[in-house]
């Protein structure tokens, strides 16, 4: 028999099986009988056996930690928002607080874009060799200051709504952070990771627009008490 | 397995967010690995990753248990990567047969063994270079460690052609590699 006759037994031989002795391996002895006297098959053997190590020594590639929040956000495709900020849907009022909430994120996108279109300039006054810096940092630092404005805002107004919604939007929150650590974790493993960088802004920016809705949806939920209050005074008189 | 499988199917039909982020991360690394290999690009990558699991998502319901839910994920996204490669193909109007079918002769003249020592780069890019099918099978045998069985359930194809395709791809990569 020639060679190609052997095609799945070398295969087979080549991923570890041996004739054992059994009536069923029948095939598989007489490759290997064959083998001992082919030089050809040999060679593809020993060839074989190297691309298989090789392959199964190939790197990992991980994906990167934003790739769950992009997920997360497309299984709430068809309300049209992404999913943690479904129960925020409505219009919202142009109220005192949603306004301070804009204003901040005007801010920070106008900081972040600043910050993002200064740093290229800035290299090449960095001493060579130095350890650089992540690109993200002076956007992070933005990002971190309008997080902490928000949330102090957001603070201000959690009595303003209801458990179910406070639920939500704590559990929302939580993947937020959890997609900012990873990031975070990520850059600390490799600073210049491009994807990871991508990442942690992106999820800061989700997190400054999730807490900027908060403030407006808890505004709006004052509102409509005040108007409540309202109408029964004017009833009451 | 499958007990725990149906169970997590169940959980995320039920509308459980920490389920599916729980199928996510039992998943998604190894199945990201596999995309980038079958395309070539991260970024491309992710895009399709995010639609199987979006996909994955909405087909839960028909989910039965009769594979294990990540041999369910994969065939869904080995779907998506040879559509995607396909509709590719299309656009650049290769002249190509519907996976694969270029000759797997060996070259007449003798030439060098493969190096013992493959270097990781070397064979990205001939993995790169394969024709979808074999790819898809090789990744899925070589790399990613299913038996021919297996890779079989996830291609949709019968052992005998799995076998066949990883032949194909490691005749195509020993030509590669020896140059």
């Amino acid at each position: 028999m020639n060679c190609e006759t052997y095609e799945n037994q070398l295969g087979d031989y080549v991923d570890g099986a041996r004739a054992s002795g059994l009536p069923g391996d029948a095939r598989l002895a007489a490759f290997e009988r064959h083998l001992a006297g082919c030089a050809r098959c040999q060679a593809l053997v020993a060839d074989f056996t190297s691309i298989r190590g090789a392959a199964a020594r190939l790197e990992e590639h991980v994906p990167p930690p934003r790739l769950w929040t992009r997920v997360a956000a497309s299984i709430g495709e068809p309300q049209q928002r992404p999913w943690w900020r479904r129960p925020l849907a409505g219009a919202f009022p142009s109220w005192a607080p949603v306004a301070v909430a804009v204003s901040l994120a005007l801010l920070i996108a106008g900081a972040t874009w600043l910050a993002w279109t200064q740093e290229p300039a800035a290299a090449p006054h960095e001493a060579v060799g130095a350890p650089a810096e992540p690109d993200t940092a002076p956007a992070e630092e933005h990002y971190e200051a309008a997080i902490a404005g928000l949330e102090q805002l957001a603070a201000w107004q959690d009595a303003s709504l209801d458990a179910d919604t406070r639920a939500v939007l704590k559990q929302n929150l939580a993947v937020l952070d959890r997609a900012i650590s990873e990031s975070r974790a990520a850059l600390a493993d490799e600073p210049a990771d491009a994807l990871a960088q991508e990442s942690l802004l992106d999820a800061l920016d989700t997190k400054v627009t999730l807490l900027q809705d908060t403030v407006a949806l808890a505004a709006d939920a004052d509102a409509g008490s005040d108007d409540a209050a309202g109408a029964a005074k004017e009833l009451n008189q | 397995m499958r007990t725990a499988d149906l169970e997590l199917a169940a959980r995320c039909r039920a509308g459980d967010a920490d389920a599916f982020e729980e199928l996510y991360r039992q998943h998604a690394r190894r199945l990201f690995g596999l995309v980038v290999r079958m395309l070539g690009s991260g970024e491309d990558a992710e895009d399709l990753l995010q639609e199987v699991f979006l996909q994955a998502h909405r087909k839960l319901a028909g989910f039965r248990g009769e594979s294990t839910l990540g041999t369910w994920l994969y065939r869904l996204t080995m779907n998506h990567c040879l559509d995607h490669l396909r509709g590719r193909h299309a656009k650049m109007s290769r002249a190509t047969d519907s996976l694969d079918d270029e000759g797997t002769a060996e070259p007449m003249a003798p030439a060098p063994a493969v190096p013992p020592a493959i270097s990781r780069m070397d064979l990205e890019k001939a993995i790169d270079a394969l024709p979808p099918g074999a790819r898809a099978a090789f990744l899925l045998h070589d790399v990613e460690g299913f038996e021919h069985q297996e890779v079989a359930e996830i291609l949709g194809v019968s052992e005998g052609t799995s076998k066949s395709q990883v032949h194909k791809a490691r005749l195509k990569l020993r030509a590669m590699l020896r140059r």
